[in-house]
């Protein structure tokens, strides 16, 4: 077994990430990632909101119009479709984590459908919400 | 759009590789660097440019990428053929692993056209254009197309692939329900050619600790084997945050099995198991 | 010859088999898997809840979080929303951290989701024992 030579030349690494085709496995399990991090960030937010709320209408104010403020709202949008992504995701993972839905055929079924799923309950949620008087 | 089984080549691809600079994150002799351009065949009708990466330990280049074009009326339909041709008609120095030519030895295994599989049961008429050929990936190369499995080996042996009993021999065979042999098709099939492992990418950024789906879907074989009697030692060395629990069920195993087996579930499975035996 | 640049020199099985595993991962697995469960109709709920208050000023917030079912409801949701943070971010800095940094980015994490956790139940027990 010939030692591996790292006092001359190490062996060169072949490419991974570099080369490796995007497919919807890879891919939607990064969103599912990406996503999860968006929520931790929002869920920072969430807190900040909160304590704002407790602390009276003179706390509240600035940060609820932050949330109001067109940036705000655009991010708003970015995190409705990250959390309905990551929760159509996350329900997906629960059903595997049941071993059922491995077949190739169920899982790309499942994963176009989320992507529908997430895009069609983000509309929805900002209709209704502007139905509702934002 | 809907895969219905692995063998199937995506048509349409939104994206061939991630969007990120060629050599993003690599070592400087893994770099890889425009290669030779060889002559094409005189006299070919029929002809397909295949970018193929090459790494001579002699030279002391950088590995590089080298373009052939292979005269298709001249060679057998399958990448493997087209690798055999080029080593005979162009240049002899090309290196590969090859062996039965139909899919079941598991040498030939190597990224194509962006994802892996047997250079022997994939069609020339499949592949893109041009089409490229890499060796598996993040793997150390020996040469060419030829990786270092030693690591990936010394991690099927670390889950000690072999019936462990403890009851006394019987007098025949250790008797088995044709429902619990059952339990073990679709997991002794695989025939460690590795495209799995090299193909994960939970593997790439953790393969010193992680096992890897071929090494877990061993380990479920033998786990799921009623004939062995050592479930509680398999699922103890098994049970572990990066031997086991670095798989998040990104399932690129599952999609680039050549032999259509399921290694996402099988480690599914073996999740399970770890659940059963403390509820 | 610098030690630090010395080739290991280890079998490859001693090299897979590395420190041995650790016998235990399944609870932290399990935990996540829980507090998913737990998520799924309390974001549920939180979104629709903030989707019907569009537009409503604070008095009518304050009025709604005093409720005792938006009060119970919002808490469990800092809870199970922390501690499924917390266990996510861990998996995501061990995957990509190798170095020392990587006890101290997970420490940081834990204690940062516990504290956050603890300052989003003070502020709504606040409104909702207020008068």
């Amino acid at each position: 077994m010939m030692p591996s030579p790292t006092i001359t030349r190490p062996r060169p690494l072949s490419p991974n990430i570099q080369i490796y085709r995007p497919q919807l496995t890879s891919v939607l399990s990064i969103l599912n990632r990406i996503t999860g991090i968006i929520l931790s960030g929002c869920a920072v937010v969430l807190v900040v909101w909160l304590v704002a709320a407790a602390w009276g209408p003179h706390a509240y104010a600035p940060v609820q119009a932050a949330i109001a403020s067109w940036i705000g709202r655009i991010v708003l949008f970015g995190a409705t479709f990250a959390f309905f992504l990551h929760l159509c995701g996350g329900i997906r993972h629960l059903v595997w984590d049941t071993v059922h839905g491995f077949e190739l055929r169920s899982i790309y079924i499942s994963g176009w459908s989320i992507v529908a799923a997430s895009v069609v309950l983000t509309v929805a949620a900002w209709v209704v919400s502007a139905l509702m008087g934002g | 759009m809907i895969i219905k089984s692995s063998d199937q080549v995506s048509r349409a691809t939104l994206l061939k590789r991630f969007p990120i600079p060629r050599n993003f994150g690599v070592a400087s002799e893994s770099r890889i660097e425009r290669g030779k351009a060889w002559p094409a065949p005189d006299g070919a009708t029929r002809t397909k440019i295949f970018e193929i990466y090459r790494y001579n330990p002699d030279s002391g280049e950088n590995p590089r990428l080298d373009t052939f074009d292979v005269d298709l009326d001249d060679c057998g339909p399958m990448v493997l053929d087209a690798l055999i041709w080029i080593k005979n008609k162009v240049d002899s120095t090309l290196t590969f692993r090859r062996s039965c030519r139909e899919g079941i030895c598991g040498s030939c295994s190597m990224n194509i056209d962006g994802t892996n599989w047997l250079a022997c049961t994939r069609f020339i008429s499949d592949l893109a254009t041009p089409a490229t050929i890499y060796p598996l990936a993040n793997l150390r190369i020996v040469k060419d197309l030829v990786p270092d499995l030693t690591h990936l080996f010394a991690q099927y042996a670390a889950i000690e692939p072999w019936l462990k009993t403890k009851t006394t021999e019987p007098e025949r065979e250790r008797l088995q329900s044709a429902r619990e042999r059952r339990k073990i098709d679709g997991y002794y099939e695989c025939i460690l050619c590795f495209c799995c492992t090299s193909g994960c990418p939970s593997h790439w950024w953790n393969g010193d600790r992680f096992f890897g789906p071929a090494v877990l879907l061993q380990a479920w074989r033998w786990l799921t084997d009623s004939r062995d009697e050592a479930k509680e030692e398999r699922l103890d060395n098994l049970e572990d945050p990066f031997r086991l629990y670095r798989c998040h069920t990104i399932l690129n195993c599952t999609r680039t099995c050549p032999k259509g087996l399921n290694p996402g579930k099988a480690i599914a499975e073996i999740k399970k198991m770890m659940i059963e035996r403390r509820s | 010859m610098d030690p630090r640049n010395m080739p290991d020199m280890r079998t490859p099985l001693a090299r897979a088999m590395g420190l041995g595993s650790a016998k235990e991962g399944v609870g932290a697995w399990w935990a996540e898997r829980v507090s998913a469960v737990a998520l799924v109709p309390l974001a549920l709920w939180f979104a629709a809840s903030i989707i019907a208050h569009t537009g409503s000023d604070y008095a009518t917030f304050i009025v709604w979080l005093k409720t005792p079912l938006a009060a119970i409801l919002m808490i469990l949701l800092l809870i199970a929303l922390f501690y499924h943070t917390a266990l996510g971010l861990q998996v995501v800095i061990e995957d990509y951290v190798h170095s020392a940094t990587k006890f101290a980015a997970v420490i940081a994490v834990r204690l940062g989701c516990c504290a956050l956790a603890t300052a989003g139940a003070v502020a709504i027990l606040r409104i909702a024992l207020s008068d």
